[in-house]
């Protein structure tokens, strides 16, 4: 029931709506112990022949009336309560959604993507449940089995109701106690499908390894292995779940025996009348409903609470990434000093950086080479604010980056990740992602850049061709190229290529960064790179090593220190000369 | 594979439906029985609920108005209804019971067969097909068989209610009972309007469904890039544009099932009793009437109306059902199986010998990506295949692995065509390591055994000791039974590499084919891998793939592929002096070295 209190902020705020479809679900339980009375009372008038054309046609247009009222307030209450429950998902989607795209990578790290995905879609359901289904078994339950018991009790007869409902009382408990079992015995048939599910993935996804081996059959043995225990597991979930309706009408054959007994000696006695007897059975029918949603309330309320715990779970989570009162609006410029005195990941011992230093005025350009894993992209992420966690100081045209607000920070950076990530949306809207207000030859301009214009043109649907799942698939290189393109068209302050040219050829790499430094003339840019030719020209070069700076200069500086730079220059300068007898 | 997805995502015409369905239950045959007996209470269920109050009419009729009351009889009909009721109970309970249980069994059977028929597939099928959408049919579209099975059950039980009940009618009075069936056709218009409207909001609301989760995904997975770019605001009330027309799209189904579901449903129910009161009660006005018989007769009303709210509700379920079988059929209609084999029982390898003779391969048909591939290697010896990415070398192994057919030329074993050979004793007979080492859940041990039971765990020390993958195992905590958790994420790839050599080598192949990895290894289990695969090759046919050159120095013969062509072939001293395209990548490779 604590979940209503917690849930209050939102039934208080659709208080009206709730109120006005509580009150329809009230009438119309009223309402419905008006048919049967009038079967009850018609069929008396007939036996004691008191019956005329008059009343006859009065109890049936009172009837009509009570069906068509009816319609009207059950579709009214319909609408009320579950539109009401979409809407506290609609809510609860945009608070999750909103929520996720400020979380910091720290955040994305301790819930995996699925995880994620789970918790917006089965518990948005489970919370669902608990403000449609929920409220409604709940007032319906009460509202019904109340006005039935009581029509029961004075309308028909006190005596007979009370010998009627002893057994009523059990149906709740035996709902309540079969729902648990049941609830244990569905969590076991779910592990199995789980289990099942990994099992398939590993043998699709190893489907070499069995083929290489020869142990097809082997392998489907053991599928059918796991099969056969998800149809063992659900066989005992049957076993219960199929005893619901019959235990429920077991319950209330004992009512309706005692029913039949009692009420044939009340008759015999002249206490009630045929008609009453009629009108009373009708009604012992219409309480099995509530009884029964009672037991399968707490269902749908123990659900709902740990579902909305989960929730409030992961909107309680918090960044660590938070602009400063009064922070600069004013977008950033000038020199960018790094000084970084050590940083490691949270929860991770290792020091993933340590004392790197080093200045770019305005205009000019750095390089970073160094092995995968040297720690090139840990700078990156500094620059960006992705940690905020670190011992140093990062400043840019003199104040540090923490005193700037997000956006005249980040606004100002353009920046190309290792891993290309494209949205499955047009090309010409992954390019202007950054403000899809900008025309068509702002997106052209930035993908000639990129050297990605010739490429968009040559596919089927040029700038609106589909990318990402549902779309084409492009190569390595022609999805590094629309992110670079993407990064320029923000004419950033201060561009950042991670990797970002692996996949294109050498000629293009030549192509785009002396596009590149022609147009950026007074802005600056940081390249890390694994190829030597990416970074050669840049003012400074850094070699990055196990976290920090083991050589540094410019490109002929390093090639005289005869250092790591050195070697892997030559050794690139015969990969290339190969390389082009295969062009 | 992703076209076909799409085209089944459409509405599927009715023919097209009829087939599926009648294909998709053919896979519930082996449980006729079953279903049969599920129907045969589910019809006992009927009689024995339209049972009921034809006793309570009888006991007003027979006895209440006509005074004829003892003890007794009030027992006898009180203990009769009592009965029936029991009898009721034990039908439904078994007709719940054995129908669900048929329904799973049946798809058990869909899903067993299914994952055979993807085991009989070949590569070109897994290469070409996410994994993701494989896994997808194997399980979810399955599950979602067990619901569609239900609308079977709705649809039976709603069929025999109604015929019931109006049986039952039909015998107490047939001028009220075909005042009843007018409303029928009513009904058949509500339910064509409720399918009309229902079905095509329902899908609307399903897109719109998955183009929330589709947003969702996308910014999980791309929220660097948002946040980098800072569109998280923008990306907010795009979200909330899908999720408002997701609530719209939903609301809209709300306000139809309230229109046409239930209340409507109600309200048929109401205005028949209307109409069942009116004829009995103008009718009393003339002469007597047994009452009994209105309870009767406004009991079955309800027995008829009843059901057809359940029906309805199902149909959503029924498209879906729909949706996942032919997504399932399109599978088991997949015909790019692994190549065929003649499977000569008597065809052994013995020696080892292998012979490619102007093999030429394509794995679209058009372009070869082998071109008239010759070589020879004899029992024991070791050939090395060289050259870029893309230049065949894989393919090599892709066509000596039967993974995919070759169209011209032969490749011999022994002297007997490849194909001769069962796949079975192909696959045992060649080890082949892979790239990246592949470890599955469950133990260290298992992942060297890898499902075949007659290897002991003798003989897996043994080759864990031969390959020195030993030391590692044995310092881990339950050593051979170590867990492996996530595809091994917590060994390194050297590690696994050992693995996987010991998971060949305990299989004691006569050909090996080696695809050597070209992630980094660490420095100290690089040395063990090194000696471990000298070992390996000892005594063994060895078809080896090399990034690192100074690892096939000593190979017997070694070939240069290059876009398809061996350009040059020879030993190791014999390229390096005739200065080609080896010579180049050789000294290249030691600069590398040096440079470590």
């Amino acid at each position: 029931m604590d979940i209503f209190k917690r849930l209050g902020w939102f039934f208080k705020k659709e208080k009206k709506s709730y109120l006005i479809g509580v009150a329809g679900l009230l009438i119309v339980a009223i309402l419905q112990l008006i048919p049967p009375r009038i079967i009850g009372i018609v069929v008396d008038e007939i036996e004691t022949e008191t019956l005329t054309q008059q009343s006859l046609l009065q109890w049936l247009i009172i009837l009509t009336s009570t069906a068509i009222i009816q319609y009207l307030l059950r579709y009214m209450w319909r609408v009320r309560i579950w539109g009401n429950a979409a809407k506290l998902e609609q809510i609860v989607r945009r608070q999750l959604y909103n929520h996720f795209t400020n979380m910091d990578n720290v955040f994305f790290q301790k819930y995996r993507a699925g995880d994620l995905m789970a918790h917006a879609t089965n518990d948005l359901r489970g919370l669902r449940m608990v403000a449609g289904g929920g409220i409604l078994t709940m007032a319906d339950a009460i509202s019904v089995g109340l006005t039935t018991l009581i029509a029961m009790m004075f309308i028909v007869d006190l005596r007979l109701t009370l010998i009627a409902v002893i057994p009523l009382p059990f149906l709740a408990l035996t709902s309540r106690l079969l729902g648990r079992r049941l609830h244990l015995r569905f969590k076991d048939a779910q592990a199995a499908f789980s289990q099942l599910n990994d099992k398939v993935q590993e043998s699709i996804q190893g489907i070499k390894v069995i083929k290489t081996f020869g142990q097809e059959k082997e392998d489907v043995d053991e599928f059918i292995h796991q099969t056969d225990n998800v149809v063992q597991k659900n066989k005992s979930v049957y076993k219960i779940d199929s005893l619901f309706d019959p235990a429920i009408t077991f319950i209330m054959g004992i009512s309706y025996f005692l029913t039949i007994l009692v009420g044939g000696l009340l008759i015999t006695d002249n206490e009630i009348s045929i008609g009453d007897f009629i009108t009373f059975i009708s009604y012992i029918g219409m309480l099995v409903w509530p009884m029964f949603a009672i037991g399968r309330l707490f269902n749908i309320i123990e659900r709902g609470s740990a579902s909305y715990d989960r929730i409030e779970n992961l909107l309680r989570e918090d960044t660590a990434i938070n602009e400063r009162q009064g922070a600069f609006e004013e977008p950033v410029s000038g020199t960018l000093r790094f000084d970084i005195e050590s940083f490691s990941y949270p929860d991770d011992e290792m020091v993933a950086l340590h004392h790197v230093k080093f200045n770019i005025d305005q205009g000019q350009t750095l390089g970073i080479v160094g092995k995968t894993g040297a720690g090139k992209t840990t700078i990156m992420k500094l620059l960006l604010r992705e940690y905020d966690t670190y011992k140093g100081s990062i400043h840019y045209g003199g104040y540090d980056i923490k005193d700037y607000t997000l956006d005249a920070l980040l606004k100002r950076v353009g920046y190309v990740p290792q891993d290309n990530y494209l949205f499955s949306n047009t090309i010409r809207e992954n390019i202007r992602f950054a403000d899809p207000t900008v025309p068509q030859e702002v997106v052209e301009a930035a993908a000639k850049l990129a050297d990605i214009h010739q490429d968009i043109l040559d596919l089927p649907e040029g700038y609106d061709t589909k990318v990402g799942e549902r779309g084409v698939s492009l190569s390595g290189g022609q999805k590094q190229r629309i992110s670079i393109a993407r990064a320029i068209l923000i004419n950033p302050e201060l561009m950042i290529l991670d990797d970002s040219l692996s996949a294109v050829d050498a000629k293009t790499e030549e192509i785009i960064l002396s596009g590149l430094k022609a147009i950026r003339q007074n802005q600056t840019t940081i390249i890390a790179a694994h190829r030597i030719s990416s970074v050669m020209h840049a003012e400074e070069i850094v070699v990055i090593k196990e976290g920090t700076i083991v050589e540094r200069g410019r490109h002929h500086d390093l090639l005289e220190q005869g250092g790591w730079y050195k070697e892997m220059y030559e050794q690139q300068q015969l990969e290339r000369k190969l390389e082009g007898e295969d062009y | 594979m992703e076209q076909k997805e799409l085209s089944v995502r459409r509405s599927i015409p009715f023919k097209e439906q009829m087939v599926v369905l009648k294909r998709i239950m053919k896979f519930g045959k082996p449980y006729r029985k079953q279903f049969a007996l599920a129907i045969l209470f589910s019809l006992a269920l009927a009689i024995s609920t339209a049972a009921l109050p034809r006793i309570i009419q009888l006991f007003i009729d027979n006895h209440l108005t006509t005074g004829d009351v003892t003890l007794q009889i009030i027992l006898m009909f009180a203990g009769l209804h009592f009965g029936v009721t029991l009898i009721r109970l034990t039908v439904w309970y078994f007709e719940l019971y054995i129908f669900n249980m048929a329904s799973e069994r049946t798809v058990r059977n869909i899903r067993n067969q299914l994952f055979e028929k993807l085991h009989k597939l070949g590569m070109r099928f897994f290469d070409q097909t996410s994994t993701g959408w494989i896994i997808t049919r194997v399980t979810n579209d399955t599950e979602a068989m067990k619901d569609f099975w239900h609308v079977f059950l709705a649809i039976m039980q709603g069929v025999f209610g109604v015929v019931i009940s109006l049986g039952a009618m039909f015998l107490l009075d047939v001028t009220v009972t075909l005042w009843i069936l007018m409303f029928a056709p009513l009904l058949l218009v509500i339910v064509r309007i409720y399918q009309v409207y229902s079905s095509k909001t329902y899908n609307d609301m399903k897109s719109k469904m998955s183009l929330l989760n589709t947003k969702l995904a996308e910014t999980i997975n791309g929220i660097s890039i948002i946040q980098q770019f800072r569109q998280e605001k923008r990306l907010q009330k795009e979200f909330e544009e899908t999720n408002q027309s997701y609530f719209d799209s939903r609301f809209s189904m709300i306000k139809i099932n309230a229109l046409l579901l239930s209340p409507v449903i109600n309200l048929l129910y109401t205005l028949s009793i209307v109409v069942i009161l009116a004829i009995f009660g103008t009718e009393s006005l003339a002469g007597p009437v047994e009452i009994g018989i209105i309870y009767a007769f406004t009991s079955y009303a309800n027995n008829f109306f009843k059901p057809l709210t359940q029906l309805m509700d199902s149909m959503s379920l029924f498209q879906e059902g729909i949706v996942s079988s032919s997504r399932i059929l399109i599978v088991m209609d997949n015909e790019e199986y692994a190549p065929a084999q003649l499977d000569n029982k008597d065809a052994h390898i013995v020696d080892g010998k292998i012979e490619f003779k102007n093999v030429s391969f394509s794995y679209d048909g058009k372009n070869n990506v082998l071109k008239n591939i010759s070589f020879t290697v004899n029992p024991g010896e070791t050939i090395a295949l060289v050259g870029h990415t893309g230049s065949g070398k894989s393919s090599v192994i892709n066509v000596l692995m039967r993974f995919y057919d070759f169209q011209e030329g032969e490749v011999f074993i022994d002297g007997k065509s490849i194909k001769e050979f069962p796949m079975r004793e192909l696959r045992r007979r060649t080890g082949l390591v892979l790239q990246d080492s592949f470890l599955f859940y469950g133990t260290i041990k298992d992942n060297i055994r890898l499902l075949n039971d007659s290897i002991t765990d003798r003989e897996i020390i043994e080759a864990a000791r031969f390959v020195q993958a030993d030391k590692f195992i044995e310092e881990l905590p339950g050593q051979y039974d170590a867990r492996v958790v996530e595809r091994g994420a917590s060994f390194s790839s050297g590690q696994k590499q050992l693995i996987s050599f010991a998971s060949t080598i305990v299989r004691d192949p006569k050909i090996l084919i080696l695809d050597e990895a070209t992630a980094n290894i660490d420095t100290e289990t690089e040395a063990l891998i090194q000696e471990g695969l000298e070992r390996m090759r000892k005594g063994r046919t060895t078809v080896a793939i090399a990034h690192r050159l100074s690892t096939i120095r000593d190979a017997d013969q070694i070939l240069v592929l290059d876009d398809g062509h061996i350009v040059e072939r020879g030993s190791h001293d014999e390229l390096i002096e005739r200065g080609g395209q080896y010579k180049d990548m050789y000294e290249l490779q030691n600069l590398g070295i040096q440079s470590k």
